[in-house]
């Protein structure tokens, strides 16, 4: 069932405007707290501190956007539809690949920093995020606008969409919050990245981009790794290494529990 | 106080798990049954993944079973030779169940699956349940007597081949009936995470018509064995038992059947019956009714998206 990190997800953003006029130029430095999360059996979740600081001399004033990005996986989603008066599962939709993890924090709204099509571009806010397409899609001329993404899904692409962000925002997995970077001095900013007990393990990815009136100058990445440690991961390394042995010792478990607890409780 | 889960991959308060585990191991060893059909929703309410649920708790059966079926066995209330051509039902069962709910898990109909099943066989031996204890208590109030019940099997049983001797049971039928009595079980007990025993036990009694003091006995034999394989194979082949999980069920879940087996000597039967028949009756009504209220969250997400 584990699958391996996939790879980052391609980020196509132009590398930030340097004119060489500029000897200052705008930059964004920052790093984590923790860039190793170790799941353990008193894992509650985890809250880490991204700091950064921004490098402006010029006057104009500068946006900070985090994005953290979990590990990529397969989602499937099913609707609920009524027929003969109850409720049924639709068939599942596969949506290839949208990540475990998802935020974004920001000095201001998303839509005042930058415009929709630049927002789209880089894939930064949950309404810009990259969920692939189900696997029905294919692509035709409608309306005369070429390579439009239809699917069996047709209307209602949209609606699967929503429901796979609101899903994974209310188990805290998805998360966008305006005001989540916060300046604690000139230049000097941080945020919080907080990790709900249900985040997936993995290489998570972190972007911070600084906006300069809608346009991005300056772009830091870095990397943070979830990973189970201690017995937690032993027993799931042997559960899914060794499935079969794991289900026995399971069984023997049990019915030694109950043999032990019969002769504990006849000597009585 | 709360445990990371290595399967189940979310967090739980342990101490109420332990709670849990010994109230249903209460109601298990009152009642005489395995305590399944209780525990899967519980724990589903409480937020472990629905099919986590269902495998880890058929370990807890096998638990529980076991206990009773030491003390079982000391009474030599057992008939150990039905009990293992139903038991070879079982693995049968287990093995069809265990494979029809990864695939039902991929249609991303599990989940009705599993509404529907409470719903039916729930609803149907709760109401049976229900009217036959009633209906006895009703007499004794009203001092009757209870009307000689015909021990007659049915007699399709006598017409069918490979017969069989089962003399502590009293019986000598084929070997079909009891075998398919576990097959089905076992199905369900993949299904549902139950051992089956609220099925067995009306089945052996009034269709088999065995011997009612090796009829419990022989019930739990035969759990225990198809809850192993059912645990067996859904860790092999699903990777859904969380051993955790199930651990920290049984610490509760052996000491609460021990308490309610002593308890249950000071009740009658037919009163033990109908509180059983009502748990189950309620538990089969609360499990159906996501099928017909509309649900606040239309989408959902289906598991087995890395298989």
């Amino acid at each position: 069932m584990q699958v391996l990190p996939p790879p980052p997800p391609a980020v196509t953003a132009p590398a930030p405007d340097r004119s060489a006029s500029t000897v200052d130029e705008v930059r964004v430095a920052a790093a984590l707290t923790d860039a190793r999360v170790m799941v353990d059996s008193g894992f509650r979740g985890a809250s880490i501190v991204l700091y950064g600081a921004v490098f402006n001399p010029s006057d104009t004033p500068a946006d900070v956007v985090v994005v953290v990005r979990g590990p990529d996986a397969p989602v499937r989603l099913v609707k609920k539809t009524r027929n003969m008066g109850v409720w049924l599962n639709s068939r599942p939709v596969l949506f290839e690949g949208a990540p475990g993890f998802y935020m974004t924090a920001s000095t201001r709204p998303l839509g005042d920093i930058a415009e929709f099509g630049q927002l789209r571009r880089l894939g930064v806010g949950l309404d810009h995020l990259r969920i692939n397409a189900p696997e029905e899609s294919r692509t035709v001329t409608r309306y005369g606008v070429k390579d439009v993404v239809v699917s069996r899904l047709g209307e209602d692409y949209l609606d699967w969409r929503r429901a796979v962000i609101r899903l994974r925002e209310a188990a805290a997995l998805y998360n966008g919050d305006p005001d989540g970077v916060e300046f604690v001095d000139e230049g000097l900013f941080r945020a919080e990245v907080e990790l709900p007990t249900v985040a997936p393990t993995g290489k998570y990815f972190a972007e911070v981009w600084l906006f300069q009136e809608g346009e991005p100058v300056s772009v830091s990445n870095l990397t943070l790794t979830v990973e189970k440690v201690g017995l937690e991961r032993d027993i799931y390394e042997f559960a899914h290494r060794r499935p079969w042995s794991y289900g026995i010792l399971c069984v023997v478990l049990a019915a030694f529990t109950g043999w032990g607890a019969s002769r504990v409780f006849r000597r009585e | 106080m709360d445990i990371y889960l290595p399967i189940a991959e979310v967090s739980v308060n342990w101490p109420l798990l332990v709670l849990l585990g010994a109230a249903v191991g209460f109601v298990s060893g009152l009642f005489g049954i395995g305590g399944g059909f209780l525990m899967a929703p519980i724990l589903i309410f409480l937020g472990i993944p629905p099919s986590v649920a269902v495998a880890s708790q058929a370990s807890h059966v096998v638990a529980s079973s076991t206990s009773g079926v030491i003390s079982y066995a000391g009474q030599k209330a057992i008939d150990f030779r039905i009990g293992a051509v139903m038991a070879g039902g079982g693995i049968l069962g287990a093995l069809l169940g265990v494979e029809l709910f990864r695939y039902l898990r991929l249609l991303g109909q599990a989940d009705l699956a599993v509404a529907l099943s409470y719903l039916l066989f729930l609803g149907a031996i709760g109401v049976l349940m229900l009217y036959e204890s009633l209906g006895q208590i009703l007499r004794r109030v009203r001092g009757e007597v209870t009307p000689h019940k015909e021990r007659r099997r049915p007699l399709w049983l006598y017409g069918l081949p490979l017969r069989m001797r089962f003399p502590r049971s009293g019986l000598y039928i084929s070997a079909i009936p009891p075998f398919a009595l576990g097959t089905f079980a076992g199905v369900l007990s993949a299904i549902m995470g139950v051992g089956g025993g609220f099925i067995l036990v009306p089945a052996m009694l009034y269709i088999l018509r065995m011997k009612a003091g090796v009829v419990v006995g022989t019930s739990l034999f035969q759990i225990i064995v198809t809850t192993a394989m059912t645990t067996i194979l859904q860790a092999g082949r699903n990777q859904t038992v969380d051993i955790v999980l199930s651990t920290i069920l049984l610490l509760g879940g052996v000491v609460g059947a021990q308490y309610g087996a002593r308890l249950s000597g000071r009740f009658r039967a037919e009163e033990l019956r109908a509180v059983l028949g009502l748990i189950v009756l309620l538990v089969g009504i609360q499990m159906g009714l996501e099928l017909f209220v509309r649900p606040s969250e239309l989408f959902a997400l289906a598991p087995g998206a890395v298989d």
